[in-house]
């Protein structure tokens, strides 16, 4: 435990000089009380109409097309559908959408009372736009399954697939709608859309201003100004001292201090971090890019599931992060696609049993199981200065140490990482808002890509081929049913009890400061990046001040 | 005259001819070390927006010319260059030159704040402790040099900011701006506000050096035949400082705040990121650890110059307060 918390702490340096000296700070009771005042910031409007959010993440562009709001609801821009706070799906700029018996075709009819912020209607001629821009900028949301995009009439638009996609929803829930009539060069940093909120004016590097769109279609906010600055978490703990800010994103290691006029809002995520562990033996094979591929004792299964069964999840929370996490059994837990079987319990005895009946035993009485010569020893690395992703690969190497396994755990940077992330343990992290993750994760065709996804070389034809029907199921149901077969079939799957190719550890808890008064909504699961799922459900904030 | 015209216009041609062939320099090295670097600007940016398939991401790479070799990808950088375009910045996907036009204002103030201040006070302290040898306001001064130049920027940012923003709230805790408040709306008055503990920060660091060398300088002057030629005369105090000490370290001192354009350049970038003060030393970071390269070489580039600029400024200075270096 001692050994954890040091190694947090290492991790930072002057982090723990800055908290040391704000917590003297607050002992000799001086922290600023002039200050507590809600709205003291410049251009103040009525009392209660406007808030300060500080996040770390500034996002590079408000344009969907070239990345904005993917993954995150795009503020300013409004999509055809949306997710609630369940991660169902919800019209927004669609009244209806249906697709046809091939699985190729889907026709979204549009709400006629949605107009821009600049006066003009949103046609059916702005989607097919948006879709084809997007398509076209290749910057980052996915649309190669996207053959062709139509209007049919002023309202109704119609899409050609290329093969069936399930995930389309997810992406049409991504994509902000762009006005074909205002579309520039500098859409990105001067946006015109549909959505809940304006863009008043953006320094980059400093704050975003929106203002309520009065004109919205949906529920106006209350809120009628919002300030978004980008401060790294010091900087954002101080502004939260001095009063400046109303919410600021802050780490599980200053979270537990008291502020005056302040409560910490924890926000549950599918931000994991697990162990990915190589599958395959070491026998001299490289990936495309040359690296070497295997590892000779994780590429045993009883090594892997019995590491999955020894650690106590609850204690890794607890000694790494404060106890701001929650323990983790797959890539999505908590969200609608996700097999609620994948849940294991830690049983030390039955790690312990896996590897005896496997013939590992410790034979020099050094603590360490050997079979055949193989010590059960390997390395698990994780990017150096990520002092999150050090201490929760420690607490666990630590759990593991008591069933016979030893982990080394490795700081380096991401480019060592990524030529050795084939043949060692990595310490990594996912969690996205979308079950296309999923694929990207397990199918064979991604195993040993320079990508993060695969390192550990899972490859699984059952497993491909419910990952296959889940892209290409003709609903959403039917799509959910084929990712959970994928995770857990009751016999195989990429899960702990399946072939475990992950051990997955934690969920890592977004945390904030919230000044008393604010209510920021119910927050939908949170998916990996704390700055900007903060803000989803921004339009539902509200000052309840007495 | 002629001479002297043709004279001076062989000079600057030297001296440009300096200041490009270290650009050039520069650029192939920064380049180098950012094509040997750990980063990788493709996964940084695949890492930022999510799942892509594997055509997205051949795409993407084809894009950002990955798939030529380093060499390559210099000379059309170089080439763009001459074009006078500095590429599209990734962190903020705007032209990389807009990004150092707008930052550059903010830091060249900041900078200009602390090099004016930290000249004054360096050079009148030093003068202090050097005519003070050994007595007690030359132990007391130097005793605070040594402690402010041992000092780390950022530490020295932080102790300002948690007394004067946190504990007192007399400063914001950040930013050239207030928060919320319109670009039309803010004032000179506002933006200095803002710039008031970042100038500090830089100031306090930097004016030991200056300080104590002139404080050396001063004492050989002290310790010269005139000066004791001059003392014998029934000079003193004053008017022996005016006399020989100022006009004596003066040059050694402008020479030295001329040069440590490149110190205060370093100095503003730990500034910047403690006040999250928007100039070139925040973007220049935010670039490093973002993997932008194409904003990250341009301000390298453009600081090169600017450290030029003093240097240059430097020499011709010299001209100007010592007629005899013609």
């Amino acid at each position: 435990m001692k050994k954890i918390q040091d190694a947090v702490k290492a991790g930072g340096f002057f982090r723990r000089l800055f908290i040391t000296m704000i917590t003297v700070c607050m002992f000799s009771g001086c922290a600023s009380r002039h200050h507590m005042a809600p709205m003291e910031t410049a251009g103040s409007d009525a009392l209660g109409e406007q808030v300060v959010v500080a996040v770390s993440t500034e996002p590079s562009t408000l344009d969907p097309c070239q990345g904005w709001g993917h993954g995150n609801t795009p503020l300013i821009q409004s999509t055809l559908i949306k997710y609630n706070e369940e991660m169902q799906f919800e019209n927004d700029l669609a009244e209806a959408y249906s697709l046809d018996e091939t699985g190729r075709i889907w026709t979204f009819w549009l709400r006629d009372d949605a107009r821009f912020t600049d006066g003009e209607a949103v046609t059916a001629e702005d989607v097919v736009f948006t879709f084809e821009t997007a398509k076209a900028a290749q910057a980052s949301v996915d649309l190669t399954f996207l053959e062709k995009a139509e209007a049919v009439n002023d309202t109704t638009v119609t899409f050609l697939l290329s093969r069936p996609t399930s995930v389309f929803l997810n992406t049409a829930a991504s994509v902000g709608i762009i006005p074909a009539h205002a579309y520039g060069a500098d859409y990105g940093t001067n946006p015109v859309g549909s959505g809940p909120w304006k863009l008043v004016q953006w320094n980059p590097q400093e704050q975003l201003i929106l203002e309520a769109n009065e004109d919205y279609y949906g529920a106006v906010p209350s809120i009628k100004k919002v300030t978004i600055v980008f401060m790294a978490e010091d900087a954002a703990f101080a502004a939260v001292q001095a009063g400046q800010v109303d919410v600021a994103l802050t780490a599980a290691t200053l979270a537990d201090r008291e502020i005056d006029g302040y409560h910490l809002a924890r926000v549950s995520s599918v931000d994991n971090r697990g162990f990915t562990l190589p599958v395959l033996p070491s026998e001299g094979k490289v990936t495309q890019s040359g690296y070497p591929i295997g590892n000779n004792v994780t590429c045993n299964l009883e090594i892997r599931q019995a590491i999955a069964y020894a650690i106590d999840r609850e204690f890794v929370a607890a000694a790494a992060l404060d106890g701001f996490a929650t323990p983790c059994y797959s890539e999505n837990d908590g969200m609608p696609w996700n097999n609620p079987e994948v849940v294991i319990d830690t049983d030390v005895d039955y790690a312990k049993k896996l590897l005896a009946d496997a013939g590992w035993a410790d034979t020099d009485g050094d603590g360490i199981v050997e079979k055949d010569g193989t010590v059960a020893a390997f390395t698990v690395l994780y990017p150096s200065g990520d002092s999150v992703r050090q201490a929760v690969a420690m607490a666990a190497a630590e759990q593991v140490e008591q069933i016979g396994i030893r982990i080394t755990v490795e700081g380096t940077s991401w480019d060592d990482l990524a030529k050795r992330m084939f043949s060692d343990g990595v310490m990594m992290g996912w969690g996205a808002a979308n079950p296309y993750e999923s694929y990207c994760l397990y199918q064979s065709g991604g195993a040993f890509q320079d990508d993060f996804y695969n390192p550990e070389g899972y490859q699984s034809e059952k497993t491909d081929n419910y990952l296959s029907a889940a892209m290409e199921s003709l609903t959403t149901e039917d799509a959910y049913g084929n990712w959970r077969l994928a995770q857990w079939d009751g016999e195989t799957g990429t899960c702990m009890k399946g072939m475990c190719p992950w051990v997955w550890i934690v969920n890592v808890d977004h945390l904030y400061y919230v000044r008393d008064g604010l209510d920021i909504g119910r927050q939908q699961l949170h998916p990996h990046g704390a700055s900007m799922p903060l803000l989803q459900n921004l339009n539902e904030w509200q000052w309840n001040l007495q | 005259m002629k001479n002297a015209a043709g004279r001076a216009a062989l000079l600057f041609l030297k001296n440009c001819i300096r200041i490009l062939s270290l650009l050039l320099a520069v650029s192939i090295i920064s380049f180098a070390l950012v094509s040997a670097s750990p980063v990788d600007p493709v996964q940084q940016y695949i890492m930022k927006i999510g799942p892509v398939s594997a055509e997205q991401r051949a795409a993407i790479e084809a894009y950002w010319g990955m798939d030529k070799p380093p060499a390559v990808r210099y000379i059309s950088w170089l080439n763009a260059l001459l074009h006078g375009d500095f590429g599209i910045s990734l962190l903020y996907r705007r032209p990389v030159i807009d990004i150092i036009a707008e930052r550059f204002g903010n830091s060249l103030a900041l900078m200009l704040c602390a090099w004016v201040f930290s000249g004054i006070i360096g050079f009148s302290l030093g003068c202090v402790m050097g005519m003070h040898r050994g007595k007690w306001q030359d132990k007391i001064i130097r005793r605070i040099c040594y402690l402010l130049s041992s000092v780390p920027a950022f530490w020295l940012g932080l102790i300002l900011l948690l007394l004067f923003s946190v504990k007192l709230g007399w400063f914001p805790v950040g930013f050239s701006t207030p928060i919320g408040m319109l670009d039309s709306e803010v004032g000179i008055w506002q933006r200095l506000y803002h710039l008031a503990l970042p100038a500090l920060t830089l100031t306090l660091v930097s004016f030991s050096s200056i300080a104590l060398h002139t404080r050396q300088k001063m004492i050989d002057v002290m310790n010269s035949a005139y000066v004791l030629f001059a003392r014998a005369r029934g000079e003193g105090g004053w008017t022996l400082f005016v006399r020989h000490g100022l006009r004596n370290t003066i040059l050694p001192a402008l020479t030295l705040q001329f040069a440590s354009f490149a110190e205060l350049f370093g100095g503003s970038v730990l500034a910047e990121n403690v006040f999250s003060y928007p100039g070139l030393g925040s973007a220049v970071s935010a670039a490093g650890l973002g993997s932008d390269v194409p904003l990250l070489l341009g301000i390298t580039l453009f600081s090169t110059l600017f450290v030029c600029a003093g240097n240059m400024a430097a020499n011709l200075l010299y001209g100007i307060v010592d007629p005899q270096m013609h």
